[in-house]
């Protein structure tokens, strides 16, 4: 298990004030755990098991989870999320669907199991340390390749008469495969008489999804956005089928038509702009012309038209530093930047071994002393309260960061490499990836995305091999 | 008080409470006595499959409270199939409830379930426009705007026109402009578009760039052209430098324009021009993504067939 790291009180850069508020972190997410949330979450009630992840994974990352509970409270937290199994295989996404002893064949259709929420017990599960031997495995995997439609794409939820419910969104593919690579590796094929899921098929769906510009979107011709971009292209580490620099002797299709393009697409993510104020009106005030240029973020400002309000504190500042001292990051193309999409863009780009092509120093910043909150938590954005899908993902990306005093983090699982370890440990799971121990051996060789690094570049490699998620192998 | 258990029309129903599984429940919601027992009584009749107008009020009083329940909405469906209800007090209903819950998706997937029994998209355009009117980037409508134009063959029921007017009011709207994209490429009954139609496009994104020249949005809608039409980067080499060059740093009017260029150089095998480019973004016009624009410099040492 990878200990903390010891520079926990050494700040990033030398100079820097920014600090991460370690202990108010992890008194935000032990409220959390420990008491009732806000009745305002009850909008989110069918999501309590991705509510809960966040908080479980959260206290984990802070490396707060084994000192901060008992072991009965352990206990409690595993039987709950075991409360939540579907007897068909796969798990609720909240207990309140469960009929109890009244279910039968006819409401049935009415408390299925969710593919989202049974990513998110699986990693909770691992997170706290259980061996998933109560998981019903084979059922789960069986109930999976069910819930994918013929053109390759997952569903939500199996309703009446088997069919499959929700939208055709790759959120669904990215946990789906996340399921899948839980409990069965990137091991293609049938395993233990269990058929696998169309994996060329799911391929496909996500190239048909990329965009006109490089990004990726839910479905084909819908717009680009980080979070699916992020879904996409973790679910092609989970079936190792992210490209490859050269591929010799391999013929499967894979995602991510032109890298290139994704990679500039997601470079192009960063920016200025945190909050509607910083927008500027494109049209309604003749600003807008060539002449001007008067409508972006960093050039704008850069090229002489700084927002008259800003004008004195721009005077006699270094351009350049002082317009990349905070930068966030954006879902879209011409939006303001956003507290959640850091996670998805640093998420993919760690995952493509590229996270060196945006300014770290500067999305540290924007995270630390814009959206990180007085409570604990971070905001959606600057001012904005605290709220656990902000908190999670602004968390997490300071670990992708490899910000001290946080647990090394896993990106596509979207959780510590300590509980991805604990997982790839299980013998169960040993003994299904083991199977094809050469195999598995000889993909992890081949599949890393090599960065370019001729002599005198500024990018650097993720200096430790744990972090590359793209070596898949059972260890 | 109690909304139910209080009123005998519903008093045949045992309410069924949630087991929440012991004493340590995660990411537990102090819920309001009027959801918990709205829920309790969603349950019992879920559970029996009752098919009534009580069970329509029910589901509606949960939505309205959590709009996310993924069951309910299905369960709403089936009841209003079964009793054949009028489907389009369904939509009327539905108008003012997605405006309320702006972010919620499965009130778009409920919609779209009803209008395809309706089997009629009559009124839909007019309410999409509203939607976009209070807020014009929204990822669901789009989407289910894309899902209508498909289902009824609507791509040459002013579609185009619409996303023009839309441009028109916000040229920065990069969802207005990927529309336009599905507009002219999605229909995948027509077998590729002529070159009438990629040079109408060519210049509808050119002019839009002349407006806003650091409006990335219709750069990429150019070079998505191009990529489509298998033409060259060099094909808009004249255009960019309208816009910037390497040789007058002084004069940049586009960030975008020297992106392009970078590449039109690299192509071309000029090394020297193309370092010249991606130094002044990193340095000058474009230092948030300075990182990015020295990795693609470093890419200029790698052999041609490596990018
Ligand atoms: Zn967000």
């Amino acid at each position: 298990m990878a200990a903390k790291r010891a520079e926990t009180f050494f700040p990033l850069v030398a100079g820097d004030e920014s600090k991460l508020n370690h202990s108010r972190h992890i008194n935000y997410w032990r409220r959390c755990l420990k008491t009732y949330l806000p009745y305002q979450y009850t909008s989110n009630d069918s999501n309590r098991m991705s509510l809960a992840f966040f908080i479980v994974s959260a206290l984990d990352v802070l490396g707060n989870l084994e000192t901060g509970i008992t072991p009965g409270e352990r206990e409690g937290y595993i039987n709950w999320i075991y409360h939540c199994q579907h007897p068909e295989g796969g798990f609720r996404a909240f207990p309140a669907t469960d009929f109890g002893e009244l279910r039968n064949e006819n409401n049935k259709a009415w408390d299925p199991a969710n593919v989202p929420a049974t990513f998110f017990a699986l990693l909770m599960l691992a997170i706290f340390g259980d061996d998933l031997e109560r998981v019903k495995r084979r059922e789960c995997l069986e109930w999976l390749t069910r819930m994918q439609r013929p053109d390759g794409s997952f569903g939500e939820t199996i309703g009446e008469n088997g069919r499959i419910e929700g939208g055709n969104d790759i959120r669904f593919g990215y946990t789906g495969t996340g399921i899948r690579w839980i409990l069965r590796g990137s091991v293609e094929g049938p395993v233990d008489g269990v058929s696998d899921i169309n994996v060329d098929k799911l391929v496909e769906c996500i190239r048909i999804s990329e965009t006109y510009d490089g990004g990726i979107s839910e479905a084909r011709f819908h717009e680009a956005h980080a979070g699916f971009t992020f879904c996409a292209i973790s679910a092609l580490s989970f079936l190792d089928r992210l490209p490859l620099p050269t591929s010799p002797n391999n013929d499967r299709v894979r995602g991510l038509s032109n890298l290139p393009l994704t990679l500039h697409w997601l470079a192009s993510r960063q920016t200025a702009t945190l909050d509607d104020d910083d927008a500027y009106d494109t049209n309604k005030d003749g600003t807008n012309s060539s002449a001007t240029c008067h409508d972006a973020d960093s050039f704008a400002k850069l090229s002489g038209f700084p927002p008259k309000n800003s004008e004195s504190s721009y005077k006699g500042q270094p351009t350049s530093q002082f317009e990349t001292q905070w930068t966030g990051m954006n879902g879209r193309c011409n939006k303001i930047a956003d507290t959640c999409y850091a996670f998805w863009v640093t998420g993919s780009l760690a995952t493509l071994n590229h996270l060196p092509i945006i300014d770290r120093p500067a999305l540290r910043r924007y995270l630390l002393d814009k959206v990180q909150h007085l409570v604990g938590g971070f905001g959606k954005m600057p001012g904005d309260p605290p709220d656990l899908y902000h908190s999670y993902l602004g968390l997490a990306t300071m670990a992708i960061l490899d910000e001290p005093g946080l647990k090394s983090f896993d990106a596509p699982l979207c959780m510590s490499n300590d509980a991805r370890k604990h997982l790839e440990s299980l013998s169960w799971r040993r003994k299904i990836v083991g199977i094809r121990d050469g195999d598995e051996a000889e993909i992890a060789a081949s599949s890393r995305v090599e960065i370019a690094k001729p002599d005198g570049m500024q990018v650097e490699h993720e200096a430790s091999s744990d972090r590359s998620h793209l070596t898949l192998s059972g260890g | 008080m109690s909304k139910y258990s209080d009123d005998p029309a519903w008093s045949d129903i045992v309410p069924l409470p949630q087991d929440d599984g012991g004493p340590n429940p995660l990411a537990a919601i102090a819920y309001k006595d009027e959801y918990s027992e709205a829920m309790s009584y969603l349950r019992a009749v879920m559970a029996e499959n009752e098919m009534s107008e009580r069970v329509l009020g029910l589901t509606e009083h949960i939505i309205s409270m959590n709009p996310a329940h993924y069951t309910v909405w299905l369960y709403r469906a089936k009841c209003l199939f079964t009793l054949s209800s009028d489907l389009k007090a369904e939509i009327a209903w539905l108008n003012p409830t997605a405006l309320k819950h702006l972010k919620n998706y499965q009130i778009w997937h409920h919609r779209q379930t009803i209008i395809e029994k309706l089997d009629s998209a009559d009124g839909e355009v007019t309410f999409i426009s509203s939607m976009l009117e209070a807020d014009s980037k929204n990822y669901h409508v789009w989407s289910y705007r894309q899902w209508l134009v498909r289902r009824f063959d609507l791509w040459h029921e002013g579609e185009l026109e619409a996303v023009e007017g839309m441009l028109k009011e916000d040229v920065r709207n990069n969802s207005a402009w990927n529309h336009r994209w599905f507009v002219v490429f999605g229909n995948e009954k027509m077998e590729g578009v002529d070159d009438g139609v990629l040079e109408r496009e060519m210049d509808y994104a050119k002019a839009a760039i002349y407006m806003t020249p650091q409006n990335q949005s219709p750069w990429n809608y150019l070079r998505g052209l191009l990529r489509y039409a298998k033409l060259p980067a060099s094909t808009l080499k004249e255009f960019a430098l309208e816009f910037a060059s390497p040789e007058k740093p002084d004069e940049v009017h586009s960030s975008h324009a020297l992106d392009l260029l970078a590449d039109i150089y690299a192509e071309e095998e000029n090394k020297k021009e193309a370092e010249k480019a991606l130094d002044l973004l990193a340095k000058r016009f474009d230092p948030i993504r300075a990182n990015y624009w020295n990795y693609r410099k470093s890419l200029l040492e790698l052999p041609a067939a490596a990018s």
